[in-house]
This record gives C-alpha cells, structure tokens and sequence, in this order.
C-alpha cells in the first residue's frame, strides 16, 4: 500500500517535472536569469563608481581628536576621516600595544590631516584605543590651497593690506570672505593677462621666429624683410612688457593679504590669500548648504584645470581631449568606413578576393589596440608626420610639429581601429535595403551612382550611425594606443585656442582614462588619489554615455525618416 | 467562362491592328528572335514580336513562363542580375537596346516601369514623385509643382492627397502607393509604361483604381502589362500574348485571343485546364 502510493507519488513528481520543463518555464528562468545578472552587474558597477567617486565631493565633517602618541604625550590631530578598518587585536597586542582583555579587533581610522608642509604624510592611521576624546568644533575650518593641499585649523586673524582684523568668528568669516573675493578678482585677471594676452603675444613671437627661419632656409631673407620682422618683434616685445608689468602688479597686489590660523600643532600659520582657493566652517553646515557645496565642488572638478601633478582640482582639459579626439576619430572613420563599405557591398565582384577582404577586415577588430598605437606611432607619427614636417615645416626643425604624437594621430590611429566596425555596420544595413527600392530608382532612370546617395545611402543612415555608435563607445574607452601617439599626463594648452588657425591638431592632449591610469598609478599621494579615481572613471563614463546617448537620439531620429519597408 | 461582354463592346471601338503586319510608325517595341538564359537555365526562346504604340499589351501565362523577364528585357532591367545572358535584339523605335553606345538610364527615362510591389522612396510624396526630374537635373519650383499636381491627377491620386504632398510616403495605402507609384514613373514622361502584375498585392477596390486608371494611361503612352489574371488581361487589354515555358505560344488582339484562340494550349489555358 505504502509502496504503491510512493510510486504514485514518484510518478506524479515525475511527470510534473517533465511538464514544466515541457512548458517552457525553465528556459524563461534561465533566460531572464542571464539578463538580470548583467544588469545587476552593469548597474552595480556605476553605483559603486558614482557612490565612491561622489561622496568624494560632500563636505564632510572635521574631527579633533587627542591621541595618545607612543610617547605617552597626548597630541592633537584635526582632519576628516576618510575610512574605518578593523585591525585583529592580536597584531596588535604583539606589537606592543596594550588592548583589553576580550577585544578581537579594534577599529582604526584613516584621518586625513592635510598640512602637507608640516607632518610627512598627509593622511594619518588612528588607532581608536590611542584616542582619548572627539570633538566636533564648530570653528574648524578647511582651507583648500593652490599648493599643499588642505590645510585644517580654526581662524585667528586676518591681515588686509598690512592691517591685523581680530574679533568674533562671523566678523572674521566675513573680512576673509570679501578680501578673498578681491583677490580672486585680482587673480582672474591676471589668468587672463596670462593665458589670453601674454599666450598670444608668446605664440606670435614664436610665430615671427619660425617666420624668418623660413625666409633664411629659403634664402629669401631680403634686409626690408629682416626689418620688417624685427620691427614687428619689437612691437610685440613692448607690448609684452606692459602687460608683464600689469601682470607683477596684480601679483603683488594679490599677495598682500594673508589668514592666521592656529593648526592642530597649537602653532599660527599664514596662509597667502593669493594661494587660498575658498575656505568652508563644514561643522557649521546644514544639510542644504552641504548640498549646495557638494553641487559647487562637482563643478568644480568638471570645469577647473588639474593641480598639484593631477592629484587636486578639476578635469576639465582631460574631458576636453576626450570628447574632441573621439569626435575628431568620428569625423575621420564615418566617410571613410562608408566608402569601405559600399565598395565592397556595391561595387566589388562578389568572388573569392572580396570575401577574404572582408574577413580580414573583420578580423582587424580583434587586433588588440596597443598594436594598433605602436603602428600609429610607427607610421603616423614618424613616417606621415616626419615627412609633412620635412615638406612643410623645415623652419621649425630640429623640434617637430606633426612628427610628435598628437591630437591628430591618435584620432586616426582610433579611426582605423574602429575602421572594422563601421565597415561591418554599414554592409548590413546596406544588405538590408529592399532590392524593390533600387528597382525603382532605377527603372526612373538613375544611374547606379545617383540611386546610391539619392536613396540607399539615406536609407543606411541609421545603420551607419549605429556602427558610429559603437566606434564611439570603443573609441572612448581606448588608452593603450593613446599612451603611444599623443597622450599625456599634463598638457600646458588645449588642442582648441583662439590662436590662429585655432585648431591645433598637432598638439599632446589629455584622456580622461589616461588621467584615470595617471592619478590612480602614478600618483605621489595615493591616498588623496583614489576618490579622484572613481570619480574620473565615472566621469569617463558619464561622457561615454552622453556620447552614446546623442548618437543614438540621432539614429532613432534617422530610424523614423526612413522607416524601412518591411514587405 | 469569362464575361467579355463588356470588355468587347470596349474594344470594338479601338482601332484594330493587325499586329502581324504593323508599320515601323505603329510600333513601340520589335522583339527578334530574343533568347535569354539565366546561367544554364533557358528563360526565353526565340520570342519575335512587335508591340504595338498606343495601346495596352497584356502578357499572360502560367507562373515562370517568362512573361516578366521578357518585361523586364523591354527597359533592361535584367542587367541587373549577374549571369543573365541575352541574345537577339529589341528595338525601341528602330533603334537596338541591347547597342553598346546606347545609355541605359536614358532608356529607362523612355521606358518607364512599375513593379509588383509598391516601392515608394521613403521620402514625401512630393518627392516622390519628382525624383525622376530632380534626377534629370529639373531645379524650376514650379515646373516641378505642375509635373506632381499633373502626375498625380494622371494617377488618379490628387484629390487624396493634395492637402498632404509633404507627407511620408510609406503613410499612404497599398493601393495609394501603387498609384504614387505610378504618378512617379509618368512624371518624367516615358513614351512607354511597363507595369509587371501591378495589382497582384492590392485589394480588389485598389484593382480596380488601377485598372480604370490603365485605360486613362494608354491615352498617353504605350503600355505593356503583365498579369496572372486573365479577367484583367481581357478588361484592359487590346491585345494579349500567351506565353508558355519560355516561348511566345499565341500573340493577338485580346478580343481573338480570348474568344476563338488559335492553339489548343491557349485555349487549354484560358479555359483554366492547367496553370
């Protein structure tokens, strides 16, 4: 009886599994199972990176702490705390510390101090059994500086011309808040005396230079010339040195004015306000006025120019380079791809060549990208731009223009990296036009040229655009290759200026994931480095995906033009 | 069998040909002894014929008879395919088709034609209709205004759509497309209108536009027609070619054709034993 049920009971087991399996559920199961792992993975990895990378910007909460050193002094320490890790109390004990009884582990903190010139690191491992109190003072103050990094303290006084302001805490916020104000009016000035004005005059007198070398080589130099030129340099010279003069004078005007503050060694220390950048009492923040510094900070580091070897301030010439070299490589791989394409779909026999043509050029998406920097080096730095310096620029030898890794070569080293993409892209959407659309063009007397832009072309768009897409989203993400034909850690001037001819395709420029690699890699203070990291990675990616998004937006426009025939 | 009554009496007011014996000036098209091969395959065999200008020759027969690859030889648009070889000789008003200096695009400006499908250009109907005169360099906005309003009165298509000329094609009907289609191809004035089964993807309201419309065409152009219904064969054609397995069985006024046709397998056919 029991034995008959069971088998029943087997039986039924048996034959509802093979139902569902018949049913289709587990495939439904694994299918959609495979599709949230990677969306949990896609959607993990940009909340860690924006998580990491935007707390960094928050303005977070300066402690004062008393630590008991191993002298047995106690010693003040004020900074932020960056990150807790539990240490095993074992170690510990063993390295002589005296840990209670039953405690495993004791958590330590990583403080960062900042008053760079003053201790030797400016981050700073807390044990919490050597700590003997906590405050949170509501006069800290954190000073970001142009050189040294952060500097933590409380106010005590503050010098305007020559004249010592004491009194209250407000008062003093508010003398320092205005006097700042003027000397960053002072200093925007001189920026752009210097980077505007003075660049220029620079520029023209390199100009000039390049100008009468030219004339000496080509054996031109006619005495009316030589003068003509060293009359032009000497105006140039003249202005230089008015606007040198200017430029001293907003200087020293600028370095007048200085802050006291008392640091965590009970010593007063003057901090230039012609090196301060701004100054925040964050333990006097609300949440609102946090938020509002959070917002300032992040524009901070998306609008400012990098500092202290790319370890401090802002990106903005790393997303600059970029954007403009994949937009340039855009440029350069969308007509020539198409071209590619449309040979070997319209044109080219359909034979044995053209097909080993086409899995070759299939096959060059595998190269691994570094070959492609090396023949990019190779080839268009040394032999194309070595040779159009030797044609067009024998004045400026021995130092190269285009014979030196550039803007230019990297975005055509990634234009023929992408090149496969784009080729592959095109031919489909190309096959996918309907024969009956090119009967028709050309039964009303096209030729095959003339049915080729008049209709399959346009109607290819969005199958370009998609193969442009992904050409982007390779292209972005490339630093190997960039690192051999015109990357750099640090480029004085952007590859756009308002120097004649304005686009300088000759240039070094920055890359946001070179800058990542750079600060992340080979940074002298890791443990400032590290925020920068993710928050650049999640910059790269956020202008990877605001690439993507608007050539997509494109090609959903195109896709609706030209909604295919679908028969 | 199939009622003619009224295509007849149609008829019998055209001016009947005997298209054994046209003179040059009757004729559009004069096929010799035409071969053609698809790769090994022969498709036509020794088709001779001439079709006559002005009036609507239909060609009939069962599926793969050749009845479309000999439409298509008309505009050669059988260049297209890769291994197709022709011999033999079509002449468009005395002159070969197959000449070497002769331009196919402005042969095909000639020789204007619609397929079985619609394929409007996924562009507006305006534009549609003038890519043939842009194509031919017409830049005139208002040479062009009258060619789409007259085009599309032609195909009996602008009281539909003249309120939205620049509007997406591909929004219109089937049987609108077919018609713009049409309008498209008369736009850039051929002397000849090939259409290949034009109604076969429409429905029978569509048919009928388009039908009515082909009697309207003929007053204007030469037009050659293939069909795989022979009710539509009998009601727009003047005259008819039955062709079988590649080769021209019977060519006649439709009339003939259709009433006292002169082979067994013409008759076999139209009476519907086989195809």
């Amino acid at each position: 009886m029991t034995l008959d049920t069971n088998i029943a009971s087997n039986k039924a087991g048996a034959s509802s599994i093979k139902k569902w399996t018949k049913s289709g559920s587990p495939m439904i199961w694994l299918t959609s199972g495979a599709v949230s792992i990677s969306l949990i993975a896609v959607l993990g990895l940009l909340a860690l990176i924006a998580w990491r990378g935007l707390v960094y910007f928050w303005p977070s909460t300066i402690y004062q702490f008393d630590v008991v050193n191993p002298k047995g002094q106690v010693e003040m320490v004020i900074g932020e705390v960056y990150e807790t890790d539990m240490i095993p109390a074992q170690r510990l004990r063993e390295n002589g510390h005296i840990i209670a009884d039953g405690v495993t582990e004791v958590p330590s903190l990583l403080v960062k101090t900042g008053n760079r010139e003053f201790v030797e690191l400016d981050f700073r491992w807390l044990l919490s059994s050597t700590i003997k109190s906590q405050e949170v003072l509501p006069n800290l103050a954190v000073f970001e500086r142009n050189k040294n990094g952060n500097f933590y303290g409380t106010i005590d006084s503050i010098t305007v011309d020559s004249k010592k302001v004491t009194g209250d805490m407000p008062t003093l916020i508010e003398t320092l808040d205005k006097s700042l104000e003027r000397v960053e009016a002072f200093s925007d000035e001189a920026d752009e005396l210097q980077s505007g004005t003075i660049n220029s005059i620079n520029f023209k007198l390199e100009r000039l230079r390049l100008q009468q070398r030219r004339f000496e080589i080509d054996n031109e130099l006619t005495p009316d010339r030589a003068s003509d030129l060293n009359a032009q340099r000497k105006a140039l010279n003249d202005g230089y040195l008015v606007h040198e003069a200017a430029l001293f004078k907003l200087r020293n005007a600028m370095t007048r004015d200085f802050v006291t503050v008392k640091d965590m060694r009970g010593e007063l220390v003057d901090i230039n306000l012609s090196n301060l950048l701004s100054f925040n009492l964050p333990n006097q923040m609300n949440v609102f006025t946090k938020a509002g510094h959070w917002f300032v900070n992040i524009g901070n580091f998306v609008m400012d120019d990098p500092r202290e070897a790319n370890t401090e301030g802002g990106v903005f010439p790393a997303i600059f380079g970029t954007i403009f070299m994949v937009m340039l490589m855009a440029v350069i791989v969308t007509p020539f791809g198409v071209v590619a394409a449309i040979y070997l779909h319209e044109y080219a026999k359909k034979g044995v060549v053209t097909k080993f043509i086409r899995v070759a050029v299939i096959n060059l998406a595998g190269v691994p990208s570094v070959v492609y920097g090396v023949f990019g080096l190779g080839f268009f730095v040394y032999i194309l731009g070595g040779s159009i310096d030797d044609l067009f620029y024998p004045e400026a030898s021995p130092s190269p223009v285009f014979g030196s890794p550039g803007v230019l070569w990297s975005a055509l080293t990634l234009a023929i990296l992408t090149l496969p993409v784009v080729i592959v892209s095109t031919e489909e959407g190309l096959s996918r036009i309907p024969i009956s659309l090119r009967q028709g063009s050309l039964a009303l007397g096209a030729t095959k040229a003339e049915t080729l832009w008049k209709v399959i072309i346009p109607m290819a768009s969005p199958a370009i655009m998609t193969g442009l897409i992904l050409a982007v989203a390779r292209a972005a993400g490339e630093v190997a290759p960039l690192m051999l034909v015109g990357v750099v850690k640090m480029a004085p001037t952007l590859p756009v200026d308002g120097n004649f001819p304005f686009l300088h395709l000759d240039r070094k420029f920055m890359h946001l994931g070179f800058h990542i690699y750079d600060v992340g890699f080979q940074s002298p203070n890791v443990e400032a480095a590290r925020p920068l990291v993710f928050a650049s990675s999640f910059l790269l990616v956020t202008v990877i995906v605001g690439l993507n998004m608007s050539a997509i937006r494109i090609r959903n426009i195109l896709r609706e033009k030209y909604r295919s025939l679908e028969h | 069998m199939i009622n003619l009554e009224r295509t007849n009496t149609e008829l019998n007011n055209e001016e009947q040909l005997d298209l054994a014996n046209l003179t040059d000036e009757q004729t559009a098209f004069s096929i010799e002894n035409l071969d053609l091969h698809y790769g090994e395959k022969q498709a036509l065999k020794g088709v001779s014929m001439r079709i006559p200008k002005g009036q609507v020759t239909a060609f009939i027969g069962p599926s793969g008879c050749g009845k479309s690859t000999l439409l298509r030889c008309l505009n050669r648009m059988n260049d297209l395919i890769d291994n197709c070889n022709i011999t033999g000789e079509i002449k468009l008003e005395q002159h070969n088709i197959f000449d070497r200096n002769v331009d196919v695009a402005t042969l095909r400006r000639r020789v204007g034609m619609v397929f079985q499908r619609p394929n409007p250009f996924p562009k507006s109907i305006y534009e549609n209709v003038v890519y043939g005169l842009r194509l031919q360099g017409v830049k005139d906005r208002r040479r062009l205004d009258e060619a789409v309003e007259e085009s599309l009165r032609g195909a009996a298509l602008w009281d539909e759509v003249k309120d939205r000329l620049h509007d997406n094609a591909l929004g219109l009907s089937g049987g609108q497309q077919q018609r713009l289609v049409i309008a498209r191809a008369i736009a850039i004035e051929p002397e000849v209108l090939l259409l290949d089964e034009p109604t076969s993807a429409l429905d029978p309201i569509s048919t009928l536009v388009i039908e009515e419309l082909i009697t309207e065409l003929k007053k204007k152009f030469t037009v050659v027609i293939v069909t795989h219904n022979m009710q539509q064969a009998a009601r727009v054609s003047d005259n008819t070619a039955f062709m079988y397995m590649g080769e021209l069985i019977e060519y006649s006024d439709t009339n003939t054709l259709f009433t006292t046709p002169a082979k067994k397998q013409t008759e076999d056919y139209i009476t519907g034993r086989y195809g």
